[in-house]
């Protein structure tokens, strides 16, 4: 097995005068769960397609398990898109039936194949049922299912938990990770909670290239060890200037009537907070470091204003 | 009131914007006074229908609407296709856009092919044909005929289909070409009694071979008023097998693109 499920570099892609990807360099290691994140647009869906169709880039190298790009290559890939791809027409067994005879699966392979999936995926009894007497989390996790079918080596998985419930988003992951086993997982999503918990790597992209990478614990670690959330409508940027240069202070953000500070000690900041803004400060959250912290580091906020 | 005056407007706005839905509703009716009312007149009396039997005559034309409309629909089912999202999982197999394409219209080929096969076999109990070739060759002939018209269609339809965005700009172009292709095919009426201007558009219009071929197989007691089987099958193989692959070379762009 290669080190490296994907290896791109320096990779460029355009759609119509705007580059979704420019200059997009990542590795991501074989047998892991990684993850994309980055706000909307900013080209995490683009890789993946760029990946899920094995097209070669524009310019630049990418590599997938080992190879160039190619469509002998997709029988060693998987995605599970953000949108559902079953045909609610079908029943649950019949499409993941079409969906592995499309994808080179023996015909009596899936007879036992097919079975075991819906089971796993907690849909044993659903198999004769049409796709579109299923519920939302039902489809995703067919969705699921049906990626798995091929024994993909490398899985991508683009925001597949988008409009389903806690519960549903837990068994989802319980049962990818557990049936997944030596799976390199490419995960493209917007929610950090949910890469901060089933991510072993994760990247942070903004404008169509990588702005960091690391494990969640890396990048939690070049934070400050407490993130500080204060209502503060009339902040200036004096004040904010001045807060952004106390001792132990980290990032300073504002999203809104919203501050978000990191800093080493909360227990020092927050007296000194109120006493530079009697009576301005409406309340104070304190917390420990959080990926979102660090995707704020690194990722400019569209609408806020960084005062540092 | 006023709300139900914003989402008026709002409708009369998409409708103007949409071109192909403001045209086919007008083209459609104008081509029937046009072409259907001109052939009636020239072609629908007793001494020019080649038995006097008008609902006899029809049923080649009904077969070859029936295939006109089965192929129409069954690659309509790209759009659902492209919806359902079906489609985007297609992209990302180790298939050629090709072989999907080739599934596809062997779908559709089957579908019209049983279809209008139906409608012939479902008229013979009330229709007198002549079966002048006998009535296992001229089923034999019939289905040659509907699986070639089939073929063609698939291959016209499946061109268009992976070629235009939208399931009613489609629909418009299939109703802009076949209707007319249709009215001078001699479905409707016989082609010898129409002006001479006429009669060249009914000559270079594959579908009046198909129903000549059908006409002869099923209905026509002799072939003195009609093309012949010779000419329209050959007629109707090259343009079957042409129109096929290039339905089947129009490779659409089956990308799952995101931003």
């Amino acid at each position: 097995m290669a080190q490296y499920a994907v290896r791109a570099s320096n990779i460029t892609r355009g759609y119509g005068g705007r580059k979704a990807l420019d200059g997009f360099s990542l590795d991501v290691p074989a047998a892991c769960v990684f993850g994309l994140l980055g706000p909307n647009g900013s080209g995490k869906s683009t890789f993946i397609a760029m990946l899920a169709a094995t097209e070669p880039p524009e310019t630049g190298s990418l590599e997938i398990l080992g190879g160039s790009p190619s469509r002998a290559l997709r029988c060693r890939l998987a995605t599970v898109f953000q949108e559902n791809t079953a045909d609610p027409l079908m029943r649950a067994g019949e499409y993941l039936r079409f969906a592995g005879r499309v994808f080179g699966v023996p015909s009596s392979e899936l007879s036992t194949r097919i079975p075991e999936l819906l089971e796993r995926f907690g849909l044993g009894d659903r198999a004769a049922d049409p796709v579109s007497s299923l519920s939302g989390g039902m489809r995703r996790r067919l969705e699921a299912a049906r990626a798995l079918l091929h024994r993909p080596e490398l899985l991508l998985l683009d925001e597949p938990t988008t409009g389903i419930d806690a519960e549903e988003r837990a068994i989802l992951w319980e049962t990818l990770r557990s049936s997944a086993d030596a799976v390199t997982i490419l995960l493209a999503t917007n929610d950090l909670s949910e890469a901060d918990a089933v991510c072993d790597s994760v990247a942070f992209i903004q404008g169509g290239r990588v702005v960091a990478s690391g494990s969640p614990a890396q990048l939690k670690a070049g934070l400050r060890r407490e993130s500080v959330r204060i209502a503060w409508p009339t902040a200036s940027e004096g004040e904010l200037a001045e807060v952004a240069g106390w001792p132990g202070t980290g990032e300073v953000a504002r999203d809104g009537d919203i501050v978000v500070v990191t800093t080493d000690e909360a227990s020092t900041f927050v007296p000194r907070l109120f006493a530079l803004a009697p009576g301005a400060v409406r309340s104070v959250t304190i917390a420990t470091a959080s990926l979102e912290d660090a995707y704020f580091q690194h990722v400019q906020r569209r609408t806020g204003e960084a005062s540092r | 009131m006023s709300a139900a005056l914003v989402i008026a407007r709002r409708d009369l706005l998409a409708v103007v914007r949409s071109r192909s839905q403001l045209y086919s509703s007008m083209l459609t009716p104008i081509l029937f006074l046009v072409f259907l009312g001109n052939g009636v007149s020239h072609g629908l009396e007793p001494a020019n229908l080649p038995d006097g039997n008008f609902t006899a005559y029809l049923v080649a034309g009904a077969v070859v609407m029936t295939s006109v409309f089965s192929s129409t629909f069954s690659s309509a089912s790209y759009y659902r296709d492209r919806d359902s999202g079906v489609l985007r999982l297609l992209a990302s197999a180790p298939v050629h856009p090709r072989v999907l394409l080739l599934g596809k219209s062997l779908a559709a080929l089957a579908i019209g092919v049983v279809q209008a096969m139906a409608v012939l076999l479902l008229a013979a109990p009330f229709v007198d044909f002549e079966w002048q070739y006998g009535l296992v060759a001229g089923l034999f002939v019939s289905l040659a005929a509907i699986v070639l018209v089939n073929l063609m269609l698939t291959g016209l339809a499946q061109a268009l289909a992976s070629r235009i965005q939208t399931m009613q700009g489609f629909h418009l172009l299939m109703n802009l070409a076949l209707f007319p292709l249709l009215f001078f095919s001699g479905a409707f009426f016989p082609i010898d009694g129409l002006p001479a201007w006429l009669r060249v558009l009914a000559f270079v219009n594959p579908l009046t071979y198909a129903v000549d071929a059908l006409e002869l197989a099923v209905y026509a007691s002799g072939d003195a008023t009609f093309i012949g089987l010779g000419v329209d099958f050959a007629v109707l193989a090259v343009l079957a097998a042409g129109t096929y692959l290039v339905g089947l070379a129009r490779t659409p762009k089956l990308t799952y693109s995101g931003a």
